[in-house]
């Protein structure tokens, strides 16, 4: 690693003394603090930074640099609006988290930087699997940072109160279970909104479904598959159970923080949503536990969505070298296994994954990331995602009365028309 | 005849004041003469502004509807000419011409409701006394001045689903099938709460300057009718009318405009949705162009809807115009 | 005239009706902002708050940003309302009391403008701004609302200017004062009333404007309050008395602003102080 690092300074000393030849006085920086007084911004993503690797990583990156690090939290709902805009203005931010099913579409658009020279200093055992997002026609347009997928999240006094004695291993236990909570508490058994699409589509992977299937060359709608189908019957047994608005997705508002409050019996959501309910509050922090989504049978836990994260460059940033710095600091081994460690989520490389031992909800997170995909990896997703997305409306028409063969055709249209606009 | 805003003017006090303004008067005959560059001169600021910050930006959303301005091309900063493609996509689409549909009747029924209710408590507030009188315009005077964003919300909170008060009543007046009904969860259920949030804002700019007009109805008018043996609503349609039409044509008009581009109210209480159901064309032009990442179909979107407000306010014009012509 | 006692009553029946109508939304969002969360979400609703709390209050204070965006709202509402008396008064003179070339034609310009859809012309403006490299900043914010409120203001000011009898304004300048020492001693305090009028009208259209700013402040930094509202509830989500209380701060100038001057139009509206 050492040596990697060395050689990875090098290379950037070197760029910077060419940069330096081409006569622009802005950049005259060379050794440890050649960037004083620049600032990098940084987007990233609501929860995709704790705060011991955040503050870490800021520390070692200013040390290293001398520039500052300017984070800025987004929210996902509406992300790419704000994202478009941000790369076409004057001053993007110059490094992004972005998410690895809008990462295919956003390279098309020429906003990303190529990577591939980072990728070739510091990527070589990058998993391929996470590293897929990001390369498109060949080229490395982002720099895989983490994948996770879903947990189930639950609160072992309710637990114990309804008297449950085992974690559940099936669907139909887990099922069982939550009622049980519904009985013979005044706990809400599962807080499930309505539009908590990813967990849908985990659904969708387990049953073996698409979402979209080809039709000559363009891709259109799944959604009247059976399969379709069938995982939204399970969501939807399991939402009858929630109070949880229908037409709202678990970040409006944050699941963790009614999980919080300690009046829920479980929630389906990311490891670190643990780390938001005990911000909000503490006393909830010795009832969480965590455990796999049980699937159709024991033997195989529920399909999920395996969320991952891309760090981009903005192509049009003025701090291409900076950017890149702290790519090498933020994805180094040392602060890729710290982020594994505290945020239970699934490093870029495998030989980091050892850092999950012993983190609870990594650990539950675990059984089932063999069995999880993502949405189709294709330029074309980007636009199904903008609000209001087509899958959160099948998803709502369907809980709120309409079968699902009605609601698959309701939204198809505008699906399909998603699919096929051109970029 | 006083009315000549589109944005609902804020309160009453205007248009009492501002009606006695009006007296023709032959500019022709000032004795004092200005230069004859004075009047330019002292326009030159209003001008020059709103050419800059009105006319340039009209003249960009027409030049943005003829070119193909998606991400990339947004991202960086190319232009593509496509010509008449983008018109020929949105004209092409039946999601535009149901929009367009969608809009009218929303503007149809919005209007409809505001005009008659409006006219209505008008009437009443000509009719009652003036305790009661002053009780019913400082209620009017109070939804009038609530902001629209903070309307929106408080509608949002009075139709929620759980702990809404409109539920609860609904449920104790014995629909109990509504005890946690999702007024967001359907079409119509949504535009409800639109509807009723902007009529129930709307209606006292209708209400408050129908009363005031009421009020300059000369009374022998009145006393004239009864000799003539009228009884209330013959002296109504005979007397007050007549006298009043002018005034009630022009605020339907304003009403209307008003309405059609009521981008606020709709996006806020719910963005269009569900499913892109309750998108009026402003909402339309806004999801389709930034939301969806097409700003060139969104331009001719917006081009379209303002060909669409500009027919109307032409309209309109010609009817204010009419009446001042003896001023301008 | 006899009425019957059911004649007598109906009205004020209705009339009351219509009040609690109207006033109820408004009444229940300051209900809910001083309710304690327990009342608020209470299976049969809590109709009147005698547990006051203004913990509700803090919360909305409290959240981020808060503060910065009541300054720019109040910056951009107050600078937007001052231009557009300044630049609006000038015109409105020259409207009323000078005859030129093109005066007719400029008047129907300015009714034109008074109906500009702006709320569908965002993207145009939005990549202009961006090209000027004035995204975030309040400047443009200003000076568009400055151009939005611009017609309203010109025209009713042209009303009052016009209504000032000539006169007057002849026989101070008989005394001796210039054309412009005329303007200001004579036919100013004569408009109060229309500049209070219009500046009331550009106050409430740019405090609340909303579809401009979503599109070209999207920085906490310069964001205005009706945009932090809209967002307050996503943040928020289910905490009604918190966003009820974001509302009543927000509703709270715009209303006391209302009672002010509120008496005077009901007290014109009564006297019937109107000519048609």
């Amino acid at each position: 690693m050492k040596r990697k690092l060395i050689a990875a300074i090098g290379v950037a000393g070197m760029l910077v003394s060419v940069a330096a030849c081409g006569g622009d006085d802005k950049d005259k920086k060379s050794g440890a603090d050649g960037f004083k007084g620049e600032t990098l911004t940084l987007w990233a993503m609501d929860g995709s930074t704790p705060d011991a690797w955040t503050k870490d990583v800021k520390a070692a990156f200013e040390k290293k640099t001398g520039a500052k690090l300017k984070l800025e939290v987004q929210q996902w709902n509406g992300i790419q609006q704000k994202l478009t805009a941000a790369l076409s203005e004057e001053n993007p931010p110059d490094v992004f988290e972005i998410g690895n099913t809008l990462t295919p579409a956003y390279a098309k658009t020429g906003g990303l930087a190529d990577l591939s020279d980072l990728k070739k200093s510091i990527g070589a055992d990058w998993t391929e699997s996470i590293n897929a997002s990001s390369v498109v026609d060949g080229k490395q347009y982002a720099a895989p940072w983490f994948v996770l997928n879903r947990v189930v999240i639950y609160n072992k006094k309710v637990w114990a109160d309804a008297g449950i004695k085992e974690l559940p291993k099936t669907r139909d236990d887990f099922y069982a279970a939550l009622k049980k909570i519904g009985d013979k508490t005044d706990a809400e058994p599962i807080y499930l909104p309505g539009q908590n699409w990813y967990h849908f589509v985990g659904l969708t992977l387990g049953e073996g479904a698409e979402l979209v299937k080809k039709d000559g060359d363009k891709y259109v709608s799944n959604l009247a598959d059976p399969k379709v189908t069938k995982a939204m019957e399970t969501y939807q047994k399991f939402q009858k159970l929630s109070k949880a608005p229908k037409n709202k997705d678990e970040a409006t508002p944050q699941q963790a923080e009614v999980f919080a409050k300690g009046k829920t019996g479980a929630f389906i959501g990311m490891s670190w949503e643990a780390a938001t309910a005990v911000k909000a509050n503490p006393k909830i922090e010795k009832d969480i536990g965590y455990f796999t989504i049980p699937g159709a049978t024991a033997a195989k836990p529920e399909g999920v969505f395996l969320g991952g994260s891309n760090f981009a460059v903005a192509a049009t940033s003025e701090k291409q070298e900076l950017a890149k710095e702290f790519l090498k600091i933020a994805l180094s081994d040392k602060y890729e296994g710290a982020l594994a460690k505290e945020s239970g989520v699934i490093p870029n490389k495998k030989a980091l994954e050892s850092n999950l031992k012993g983190n609870a909800a990594a650990e539950a997170a675990a059984p089932a990331s063999a069995g999880g995909g993502t949405t189709p990896l294709i330029p074309e997703w980007g636009a199904v995602e903008n609000p209001p997305n087509p899958i959160k409306n099948y998803m709502t028409a369907v809980l709120n009365g309409d079968s699902p063969a009605d609601a698959a055709k309701k939204v198809e249209g505008e699906f399909n028309e998603r699919l096929a606009k051109k970029q | 005849m006083t009315v000549q805003k589109t944005e609902r003017p804020p309160s009453g006090p205007t248009d009492v004041l501002k009606s006695d303004g009006e007296q023709p008067k032959d500019p022709g005959k000032a004795r004092f003469r200005a230069t004859a560059l004075t009047p330019y001169l002292l326009l030159l600021p209003a001008i020059a502004g709103t050419l800059l910050l009105l006319g340039w930006p009209l003249v960009n959303n027409g030049l943005i509807s003829f070119q193909n301005l998606n991400m990339r091309q947004f991202i960086l900063h190319l232009t593509e000419w496509n010509g008449i493609d983008n018109y020929k996509d949105v004209l092409g689409d039946e999601e535009f011409w149901r929009v367009t549909g969608r809009s009218i009747a929303f503007t149809a029924i919005n209007v409809v409701l505001i005009m008659a209710i409006g006219t209505l408590v008008g009437l009443l507030l000509a009719r009652l006394g003036k305790k009661m009188r002053l009780l019913l315009l400082f209620g009017l005077v109070l939804a009038w001045a609530m902001p629209i964003i903070a309307a929106t919300t408080v509608y949002q909170w009075l139709f929620a689903q759980r702990y809404g008060v409109v539920n609860w009543v609904l449920a104790k007046l014995g629909w109990s099938s509504m005890a946690e009904y999702d007024w967001m969860g359907g079409q119509y259920s949504t535009f409800f709460v639109i509807i009723t949030l902007i009529v129930w804002q709307s209606i006292p700019f209708v209400a408050i300057n129908l009363y005031a007009a009421t009020t300059t109805i000369p009374k022998e008018l009145y006393e004239a009718a009864a000799l003539d043996g009228a009884d209330a609503w013959k002296s109504f349609k005979n007397v007050t009318l007549p006298y009043l039409k002018p005034f009630l044509f022009a605020t339907t008009f304003l009403e209307v405009i008003w309405v059609f581009k009521a981008f606020p109210q709709v996006f806020a209480i719910n963005e269009g949705g569900p499913d892109r159901l309750t998108e009026i064309l402003p909402v339309y032009a806004y999801i389709e162009g930034f939301g969806n990442q097409h700003y060139g179909m969104g331009a001719a979107i917006s081009l379209l809807t303002i060909v669409i407000l500009l027919s109307l306010s032409f309209y309109y014009l010609r009817l204010v115009l009419k009446q001042e012509e003896d001023e301008l | 005239m006899k009425r019957s006692l059911f004649g007598r009553t109906w009205p004020n029946v209705v009339a009351v009706l219509l009040f609690i109508g109207l006033v109820f939304p408004v009444y229940w969002m300051f209900a809910t902002a001083f309710k304690p969360t327990g009342d608020i979400i209470s299976e049969d609703p809590v109709w009147i708050p005698f547990d006051a709390t203004f913990e509700h209050f803090k919360t909305a204070a409290e959240a981020d940003h808060f503060w910065t965006m009541v300054m720019n709202s109040v910056t951009v509402t107050v600078l937007a309302v001052v231009f557009a008396l300044i630049v609006g008064l000038a015109s409105a003179f020259a409207l009323a009391r000078m005859r030129f070339k093109g005066r007719r034609g400029f008047i129907v310009g300015f009714m034109i403008a008074q109906m500009a859809p702006w709320e569908v012309m965002t993207i145009a403006i939005y990549m202009l701004v961006r090209d000027a490299d004035m995204l975030n900043s309040l400047v443009p914010l200003t000076f568009f609302y400055t151009i939005m409120i611009l017609p309203l203001t010109l025209l009713t000011l042209r009303g009052f200017v016009a209504a000032v009898p000539r006169e007057l304004e002849e026989a101070a300048m008989v005394d001796g004062c210039s054309r412009i020492q005329a303007f200001r001693r004579v036919i100013l305090p004569l408009l109060a009333p229309g500049l209070m009028a219009s500046s009331l009208f550009g106050f409430i259209t740019a405090w609340n404007e909303f579809a401009l700013v979503l599109v070209i402040n999207k920085e906490a930094e310069a964001k205005t309050l009706p945009v932090w509202l809209n967002g307050f509830q996503t943040v928020y989500g289910d905490d009604w008395g918190a966003t009820m209380a974001a509302s009543s701060m927000f509703a709270i100038p715009i209303l006391v602003l209302f009672v002010f001057l509120q008496r005077r139009a009901v007290a014109g509206l009564t006297d019937g102080a109107v000519k048609g």
